[in-house]
């Protein structure tokens, strides 16, 4: 799977679609005199281009989600926006998720934005045939009227191989592959120009894998879509991304086009993933990093990630690491690797 | 919907039997519109005869058909369940799914109110509600004021799902699909719900036939409406059982009885139904 990742070449960076300026989402919580802030996503910036695949990785609980839900705007409290900015830019104008009002946001959502959430198989009523999710969930933001709107989807339905008999059954008739790609097509019949997928192929067998990664390449080439691809499996990233970013800790700490992360990662955490990873032929034993990540409630001062790297340094448990440009396109935030200067 | 039906009455007797008796009871409602004689006439018919082939279930000290005046009184007593039923259904639906789904403030003012008409002793509210509207209180009137008391406890359970059904990830898709709350109720939520409002039906029914029946047993409701509690009213107050009308008292315990058993026969298959594990511990162990 990585060999034929590594082969694709990276897309010319366009006018970006998205564009994400430090952010900051804390999950707050004042209850039983208990108050604190869990800060799920701090500081976080990045651009996305038309067309490209851009993947988030980052072990469990580091973010990953709680970054995506900020981004598509599907927040609710405890979690909540602290600062920064998400802009879309859709058809030449742009939206800033957070100076809409749930009007305008309605009007993005689902035609342009798409979001194909976490446990996304679970999305289907389990009491209603497939058809009225479909009905309930888009019908409102196509426009159509309902003839042209049934042939639409059960066209969709056959150019992603799937049968459209599959509106008359209920969830539970499906299997889970076959639920996950149905979800997939329900998020994607809209012709979105943006798609989140917060971990579409988790829980799925490496086959069923190959078919939702393949499904999600395909409409990607006949969108033209633009893809912010959430997932902790590295190898299902070097099949998809164009471009990875790391996120540690609620941060993100380096970023780069696929081809250079696996090869010529900096970060000190980012070069442990990459090579916590089994390779065919290598037998040796995979090193496993001390400590634990840390608890985002109390999260260490300076870098995140300075408890626990081997090549920290005095500044590091007291400043904050920017995330400095090395390359053109590869970013990272560690003093260790740009300087101790910011 | 056919097909569970045709299921349920070869594999569940008990379903099939609960079946036969509401029919049964509902034929009684037909054939109730084709009585020869005015529900509040009396002396229509010679009193106090004993069942014969005329008089299938005998006549009444007041002069009235017993056959007659059961059908009549199975019809406004079935009347009543379904109405009361019907509007508690409607009530608990609202008060469960907008309080389970909103939560917050809406969920704690909405389950003061619940709470506050749960604890409320029945009984004597009614009793008193006969009490300040004596001419005013009448068949419509028992069924909304019963409506009112009944829905609470059904309340809380549809918002217990209510508050698991909010968390589901396909709540959360039509939120950010832009559904409206209302929308999510009806669309998504209520499908879900429904066989639990069912089975909740039976009991309900149950509940308030009871109610009415001991209102009219001891004359604290309308008793010129003929209903089974009516008709025991009457045979209470001409002394039927000393003076040996059996008849008059017997059809309407009787029919009540029946009543109740087919009630509690569907609402039992349909929890069957509903949640298969009930029949491992019907199996013992």
């Amino acid at each position: 799977m990585q060999t034929e990742a590594l082969l694709h070449t990276p897309k010319a960076a366009s006018e970006p679609i998205l564009a994400v300026e430090n952010l900051k989402a804390y999950y707050t919580t004042k209850a039983f005199g208990i108050d604190r802030d869990i800060r799920a996503v701090d500081d976080i910036s990045l651009t996305i281009a038309k067309g490209e695949i851009y993947g988030v990785a980052g072990e469990s609980s580091s973010g990953k989600t709680s970054l995506i839900k900020t981004i598509v705007g599907a927040i609710r409290p405890p979690l909540h926006v602290v600062g920064g900015s998400v802009c879309f830019n859709f058809e030449g104008q742009a939206y800033n998720i957070y100076d809409l009002g749930p009007d305008e946001l309605q009007t993005i959502r689902w035609r342009h934005l798409s979001y194909i959430m976490q446990g996304s198989m679970n999305v289907l009523n389990p009491v209603r045939r497939i058809k009225h999710s479909f009905f309930d969930f888009a019908f409102a933001h196509m426009g159509l009227d309902r003839a042209t709107f049934w042939d639409k989807v059960r066209e969709h339905l056959r150019r992603l191989d799937l049968d459209p008999g599959v509106l008359d059954s209920y969830p539970h008739q499906l299997s889970g592959g076959m639920r996950q790609r149905t979800t997939i097509a329900l998020a994607t019949v809209c012709t979105p120009e943006f798609i989140v997928a917060d971990e579409p192929t988790t829980a799925l067998d490496v086959i069923v894998q190959r078919d939702v990664l393949t499904m999600l390449r395909d409409i990607q080439r006949d969108l033209g879509s633009s893809f912010l691809f959430v997932t902790h499996d590295m190898s299902v990233h070097a099949t998809v991304s164009d471009r990875i970013g790391i996120v540690y800790a609620g941060r993100l700490v380096e970023e780069a086009d696929t081809p250079t992360l696996f090869r010529g990662a900096r970060h000190p955490y980012t070069q442990h993933l990459v090579a916590s990873l089994p390779k065919i032929g290598d037998a040796t034993r995979r090193a496993s990093l001390s400590g634990r990540p840390p608890s985002l409630a109390d999260p260490p001062a300076g870098c995140r990630f300075h408890p626990r790297c081997p090549l920290a340094m005095d500044i590091c448990s007291k400043q904050v690491p920017p995330l400095n440009p090395l390359a053109p396109r590869h970013r990272v935030a560690c003093f260790a690797v740009s300087g101790a200067t910011s | 919907m056919f097909t569970i039906v045709r299921d349920l009455i070869r594999y569940n007797i008990e379903f099939a039997i609960g079946l036969l008796i509401l029919l049964l009871l509902i034929g009684a409602v037909v054939l109730s519109f084709f009585s020869p004689y005015p529900a509040a006439d009396i002396y229509v018919v010679p009193p106090d005869m004993p069942p014969d082939a005329e008089f299938w279930l005998g006549t009444t000290s007041r002069g009235q058909d017993t056959f007659w005046q059961l059908m009549i009184g199975l019809r406004n007593t079935l009347g009543f369940g379904v109405g009361v039923a019907f509007l508690s259904r409607i009530l608990s639906l609202v008060v469960g799914l907008t309080a389970g789904y909103a939560g917050g403030r809406t969920d704690r003012v909405l389950m003061a109110i619940n709470d506050s008409i749960m604890v409320i002793p029945q009984f004597p509210i009614l009793v008193l509600f006969y009490f300040v509207l004596k001419d005013n209180m009448n068949w419509l009137m028992l069924v909304l004021i019963l409506s009112a008391l009944g829905w609470s406890y059904d309340a809380r359970l549809i918002r217990s799902i209510a508050m698991s059904l909010r968390t589901r990830p396909f709540t959360m898709q039509s939120v950010y699909s832009g559904m409206s709350m209302r929308k999510i109720l009806v669309e998504e939520h209520l499908p879900y719900v429904m066989p639990i409002v069912f089975a909740t039906t039976m009991n309900n029914m149950i509940w308030s036939i009871g109610m009415e029946i001991t209102l009219s047993v001891l004359g604290f409701t309308d008793v010129d409406t003929p209903t089974m509690g009516q008709m025991i009213y009457w045979a209470n107050s001409h002394s039927a059982l000393i003076s040996g009308i059996w008849w008059w008292v017997a059809a309407p315990v009787g029919a009540i009885v029946i009543l109740f058993v087919g009630l509690f026969l569907l609402s039992m298959s349909m929890n069957e139904y509903i949640d298969p594990r009930s029949r491992l511990n019907r199996m013992g162990n």
